[in-house]
């Protein structure tokens, strides 16, 4: 009974010797190579499963296993397996990211009215080497280079690899470059200015041979932007016999239209939800 | 003869019915049982306020993503990614499928369940972050025998962005469940 006792004490033993196991470094970093250690002997298979990779090679249980940089380059959680003769063992391990060194920078809307109050967002997205996310906070400038105007530039930290900054868009129409840096990453979009609604609309009338001319002054927004030509204006024609409506594209600054009006009639106009002023005409013979 | 035929014919045809709706309805009843579990919290999302519509269709569409991401890796089908997967998560994803199937490998997932937390969604509602707790039991198979087989409960940092139709998984990286 003992010497049975004996052999079983010694066989377990010898096999908690020679169990492969395998061990991974406790810090990893995106992008760097590393070094298992296993232990055990004899041939062995081994595995990497990670967030991109899953691969499977002829190894030696007891040596050391190097994995390339470039099998490491998407953070996020890996499992290595040793497969020997005594069975499978694994173990899970972490990659962190990398140094923060990218962005990526979503800027809304590409084309806004100046003058809208906290109408642009920007946000950037911290970003390592390798397109991970950088959880950490970090520092973002963001800035803004308006056409003729001095670049603003304001700082804020990331949070969960995440800043964002939401802007009022300038007086004066054109574009203007929103940037956003952190590391050796610089992101720039462009945002077109536009002029935005048509601002104190006013028209005229004149004689033609048709009837009147009906004609707007330069349309300008508020802050002294002329209005995009292709801005329909409306003019409306109201007299006894009812209303009449014709929508015209603004054209060279101005828009005009050609009104056949036969008695007494009121002239009105509008663009968008602007109107503006009204003329009294008298038509006829 | 004929009325009989059409009697026989009629009997046939009720049956193939309540046949086909007894199937369709098990069909249905088990894709329900495979989507995950997903418990979703947007109590604490910033700047944006979430819109009602958006609260009920991220985590569907999440628990569809993860759905259709357990099919991909066990039957190593890059094809299954393109209804809920898009940008960096569809390339890391077919990377990983294509070098499984390389290897002669596969990735099975029991699913248990996820607790999804929106964390912030754009000013221009383009783009959501979210972070999920999740308990998988996690299985490798190399040429059909398990080498691997642990219960796995680990955080994600995930990217959802609106496609056309859905929220779209855009990326997801596993933390390492310390907090940043």
């Amino acid at each position: 009974m003992r010497s049975l006792i004996t052999t079983f004490l010694v066989f377990s033993t010898a096999i908690s010797v020679m169990a492969s196991e395998i061990h991974a470094p406790a810090q990893i970093t995106a992008g760097k190579a590393i070094t298992l250690q296993t232990s055990g002997s004899g041939d062995a298979t081994f595995y990497l499963i990670g967030p991109a990779v899953a691969s499977k090679s002829k190894v030696q249980a007891g040596g050391d296993i190097p994995i390339d940089s470039d099998r490491l380059e998407h953070a996020g959680r890996y499992v290595a397996i040793l497969c020997a003769s005594d069975g499978c063992t694994a173990t899970n391990f972490f990659v962190s990211p990398a140094a923060a060194n990218r962005l990526s920078f979503l800027v809304h809307p590409s084309r806004i009215p100046v003058g809208t109050s906290q109408g642009i967002s920007a946000v950037a997205i911290v970003r390592d080497n390798f397109q991970n996310l950088v959880l950490k906070p970090e520092p973002v400038t963001f800035s803004i280079m308006a056409k003729d105007e001095k670049p603003v530039s304001a700082a804020r930290n990331s949070e969960n690899a995440f800043a964002w900054v939401r802007l009022t868009s300038a007086r004066k129409e054109g574009p203007t470059k929103l940037g956003a840096s952190i590391g050796h990453a610089d992101e720039v979009r462009v945002v077109q200015q536009v002029a935005a609604d048509a601002c104190n609309l006013r028209i005229k009338a004149s004689r033609d041979k048709h009837g009147f001319l009906i004609e707007t002054d330069p349309v300008h927004d508020c802050s002294g932007n002329p209005v995009p030509d292709g801005t329909v204006v409306s003019f409306t024609e109201s007299d006894s016999a009812g209303k009449t409506t014709v929508d015209v594209p603004i054209k060279r600054g101005v828009a005009k239209v050609d009104m056949p009006i036969d008695g007494r009639a009121t002239i009105t106009v509008a663009s968008g939800v602007v109107t503006g002023n009204a003329l009294e005409v008298s038509g006829g013979q | 003869m004929k009325a009989a035929a059409f009697r026989y014919g009629s009997i046939i045809a009720i049956v193939a019915v309540l046949l086909l709706g007894v199937v369709g309805y098990h069909l249905r009843a088990a894709a329900e049982d495979d989507l995950p579990r997903v418990e979703f919290n947007a109590d604490n999302i910033s700047p944006r306020p979430i819109e009602d519509l958006t609260s009920k269709s991220v985590p569907r569409d999440y628990a569809l993503a993860w759905q259709t991401l357990a099919q991909a890796l066990s039957g190593n089908k890059t094809g299954l990614l393109d209804g809920y997967f898009t940008g960096l998560a569809k390339q890391d994803f077919a990377q990983r499928i294509n070098s499984q199937i390389k290897s002669g490998l596969q990735t099975k997932y029991t699913d248990h369940g996820h607790k999804l937390e929106a964390i912030f969604y754009s000013p221009a509602g383009d783009v959501m972050e979210l972070r999920d707790h999740v308990q998988l039991d996690m299985q490798i198979l190399d040429g059909g025998k398990v080498i691997y087989d642990q219960p796995v409960t680990a955080q994600y940092m995930v990217i959802m962005t609106p496609g056309a139709d859905r929220w779209l998984v855009r990326q997801i990286q596993a933390m390492n469940g310390e907090k940043p």
